[in-house]
């Protein structure tokens, strides 16, 4: 175990206008003593503090998250203790959305709810809490997943890299952990980081450590033996950090390095997030030959004032042609790039669609309008922290995204996990629409499929809804795909303000909305509808919105239940399509063929087991639906330990 | 006394050879023997048996020896089972048959490539829950490839599918014996 070097002080100097380094010394991990007193208070305050809040209080948003620039005096003040887990130490909240739990009245939840919620075929460990993917990688026949795993608790803490293998992206197989935080440089957590393969075979991980001093800082790991198709074993570099927060960027708001990429001067690029001014998110550019020492370019890749903090940036190429995925290296003609970042003030993943120079490797967007941060998301839903890779074998981009628990803390403790990641999604350019890329689960998928039932053209008329016989209705691959038809008795439309899903799926009009309810019950105490709303705007022009409806997801009280979506594309020669996976608490819903995509979480307390059902529905006031289906039952992943001790 | 001699000289001979013939004997038979034994506790004995037999000498006259025969003759049907359904392809004059020979020569080559020289080696190492994976895994692909053709013509593989699925079965078996004795 190394002894903190005194020296490293001097690589970088803390900036004097950072509370968070000097106004928040209490704010640590375990702040035991504050916590006894505060708790002790919580009681008679929470309940006034409860009310008042909770009526200011979004329904349909996440409230803000308080961050490193609040107030040094917050501490003392009784929600300090709600704080959303992470903030403090430097990372973006990783609790619920809803930061209040106590005085929430928490469900009654038994333990078949609790064991129901568990999914049987996305990855999730056996037990605790997981975050953000990390170094995803195809090695010898294996898929490689890391992650930010707490393997003592089911909250965030103690952050070390959880590791599993497959041969397929769905089957996994659960290895021991890969990294731990055991030097100075990662003592406070092994952070996200990512992989980059060398021409020759080596593999070279960069992660981001959080120091003794919560410093963020970046460290480089690489195998122990590149011959062990499972890198069971990993290596840190001798002489880590590699790369400290640079002059005039806050020690606290650095992390996350990219894979790299070569440039035309042969040199490895990559990328790390970071923020100027507070309210400027940007990506900080490094150039080197050996990724042990760097050279910090002047200028950033890129900078979106107005989107704060830019964590796990991602950054790849995608061919315009839309056919096949591309190596990080991959540039020229006919190829466009992709830069993504996690917003920390909102929580939610951007992405924007531009062209890379590598000569001053600066990016710009396509459209501006809609660029990084303030345009398209990758995923409408509850996702976060995405990052992508380039799996030579099968030659796709795969792209993962960490999808946290919308429960409470205390249910989370109790069921003792939290957090899933999505199936696996591959990455197209879409070059029918020209600005936004194409998500899909990994065909890998459908060797999971078994009894498949086919709807043809089911008629759903005005404010009704049809069952579809299929059996357990918990794990499934839905493709469905609606007509309309205007009914002679439609009115003509007021002409709408822009809908925007939030009023839900109770938000009639003549056109829409209309689609699934899955996780319903037979007397629909719960159900959660994914649908289309298409909706004449004021110029005339007809604008398709698709979304998931939460709010009557579940009877229990104490989860979030947002409505999530957008508009999404849809082009003359269309059909309205969509392609949804159930998986017990979790549910990936994709419009026209992954033009958009939400995710949700979804907590029945009736719907579950065998008492989870299907239906299609039609609140159209003035069109006749006509649907066509194919379902398939999917099995369990039977994700498990790997073999290892025989 | 000359005849008698010449007579017990011959009788030495005969007894040193018949008893040259008997150790002789008794070394196949044990190797039978050991073939015999593993060969009961797989699901497919008499094959098993057809399998080992011919190949079985001094290299293979332990239960390891053995795993790593069977696994290796596995791998050596998978690879020339992928030649074979190169070659098909070339010739194939049907769209539908042509698709699912591709995705057969897919995961053949996945099984060549990876899954059983990693098993291979792994056995080699005695990291057998490894092996043992890897040879399920390589059957299943199989079992994926020959899926591939129903609804379609039929399959040209499926006695290639069918005789790999078995072997590797067999070889499953057998490291399952050595994993526990």
């Amino acid at each position: 175990m190394d002894t903190p070097n005194p020296s490293h002080a001097t690589y970088y100097t803390p900036l004097p206008e950072q509370p968070s380094l000097d106004g928040i010394p209490a704010a640590r991990r375990r702040p035991l003593k504050g916590f006894v007193v505060i708790f002790a208070s919580i009681i008679f305050l929470v309940s006034l503090v409860g009310l008042i809040l909770n009526q200011s209080q979004e329904p349909s948003t996440p409230s803000p998250m308080p961050n490193n620039d609040h107030k040094p005096s917050s501490q003392n003040e009784p929600f300090s203790q709600q704080m959303p887990r992470g903030v403090a130490e430097g990372v973006s909240a990783k609790s619920n959305p809803s930061a209040f739990d106590e005085e929430k009245v928490s469900y009654n939840w038994t333990n078949a709810m609790f064991s129901w919620q568990r999914t049987a075929y996305h990855f999730q460990p056996e037990k605790n809490w997981m975050n953000d993917p990390d170094g995803p990688l195809f090695h010898m026949g294996w898929y490689h997943l890391f992650y930010q795993y707490n393997p003592d608790s089911a909250v965030w803490g103690n952050i070390t890299w959880g590791h599993a293998v497959s041969r397929d992206l769905i089957h996994w197989l659960y290895l021991p952990l890969a990294l731990v935080p055991d030097h100075w440089y990662d003592i406070n957590g092994v952070w996200t980081g990512s992989a980059t393969r060398l021409p020759g075979g080596q593999i070279v991980m960069l992660y981001t450590g959080d120091t003794d001093e919560s410093v963020q800082v970046q460290n480089l790991a690489y195998p122990a033996n590149l011959s062990d198709p499972l890198l069971l074993d990993w290596v840190k570099y001798e002489n880590n950090p590699v790369l400290v927060p640079p002059p005039g960027i806050e020690t606290d708001e650095y992390r996350d390095p990219t894979t790299a990429w070569v440039g035309p001067n042969g040199k490895w690029r990559l990328t790390i997030g970071s923020r100027h001014n507070t309210t400027i998110g940007m990506a900080l550019v490094y150039q080197t030959t050996n990724f042990t020492e760097f050279e910090l370019l002047e200028g950033v890749l890129h900078a979106v004032p107005g989107t704060g903090m830019w964590e796990c940036v991602d950054f790849y190429p995608v061919a315009i042609n839309g056919s096949v995925g591309l190596d990080t290296s991959a540039g020229g003609p006919g190829i466009k790039h992709v830069l993504k970042a996690s917003l920390d003030d909102t929580k939610i993943d951007h992405y924007a669609i531009g062209t890379y120079d590598p000569v001053n490797d600066t990016w710009t967007p396509d459209n501006p309008k809609e660029d990084v941060g303030i345009g398209l998301r990758v995923d409408y839903g509850r996702y976060y922290a995405s990052k992508s890779f380039f799996d030579q074998y099968k030659k796709r981009r795969i792209l993962w995204g960490w999808i946290n628990e919308t429960d409470t803390e205390t249910d989370d403790l109790d069921k003792g996990w939290a957090s899933v990641q999505t199936i696996p999604r591959a990455v197209l350019f879409d070059n029918k629409t020209g600005t936004n890329i194409l998500q899909w689960p990994v065909e890998e998928i459908e060797s999971l499929r078994y009894n498949s039932t086919e709807f043809e053209k089911i008629l759903i008329e005005p404010g009704s809804i049809v069952p579809l016989d299929i059996g357990t209705a918990t794990q499934l691959d839905i493709f469905a795909e609606f007509e309309t038809e205007l009914l002679a008795s439609a009115t003509e439309e007021e002409e709408e303000e822009a809908y925007n899903c939030s009023s839900g799926a109770v938000d009639r009009s003549t056109l829409g909305p209309f689609g699934l309810l899955v996780l319903a019950d037979d007397s629909l105490s719960e159900f959660t509808p994914v649908f289309f709303r298409p909706t004449n705007s004021t110029n005339g022009t007809l604008t398709t919105y698709f979304c998931a409806d939460e709010t009557r997801s579940s009877l229990a009280p104490d989860v979030a239940k947002q409505v999530y979506g957008s508009s999404v594309p849809v082009l003359d020669d269309e059909k309205l399509s969509m392609r949804v996976l159930v998986d017990h608490s979790i549910v990936e819903s994709f419009s026209q063929g992954g033009r958009r995509v939400i995710t949700s979480r979804i907590y029945p307390t009736e719907a579950i087991y065998g008492a989870a059902r299907l239906f299609l529905f039609n609140n159209a006031t003035g069109v006749n639906v006509t649907a066509t289906l194919k379902i398939w039952q999917l099995s369990s992943a039977f994700i498990h330990p790997f073999p290892l001790d025989q | 006394m000359q005849k008698t001699l010449a007579f017990l000289l011959f009788l030495l001979f005969l007894s040193l050879h018949l008893q040259l013939r008997c150790e002789a004997a008794a070394i196949n038979d044990d190797d039978d023997d050991l073939v015999e034994n593993i060969c009961k506790k797989t699901p497919f004995h008499d094959l098993c048996v057809a399998t080992l037999h011919p190949i079985s000498n001094s290299s293979t006259s332990n239960i390891k020896g053995l795993a790593t025969s069977m696994a290796n003759i596995v791998l050596v049907n998978a690879t020339d089972t992928l030649h074979y359904i190169e070659g098909l392809i070339k010739q194939s004059s049907d769209p539908k048959q042509e698709k699912a020979l591709a995705g057969c020569a897919e995961l053949y080559i996945s099984v060549v490539k990876y899954e059983l020289p990693q098993a291979i080696e792994a056995l080699g190492k005695g990291q057998y829950g490894f092996a043992n994976y890897g040879i399920s895994d390589a059957a299943k692909l199989v079992d994926q490839c020959e899926k591939g053709f129903s609804g379609t013509s039929e399959s040209p593989l499926s006695d290639r599918n069918k005789l790999i699925h078995s072997l590797s079965q067999i070889a499953v078996a057998i490291i399952n014996v050595l994993a526990k004795g």
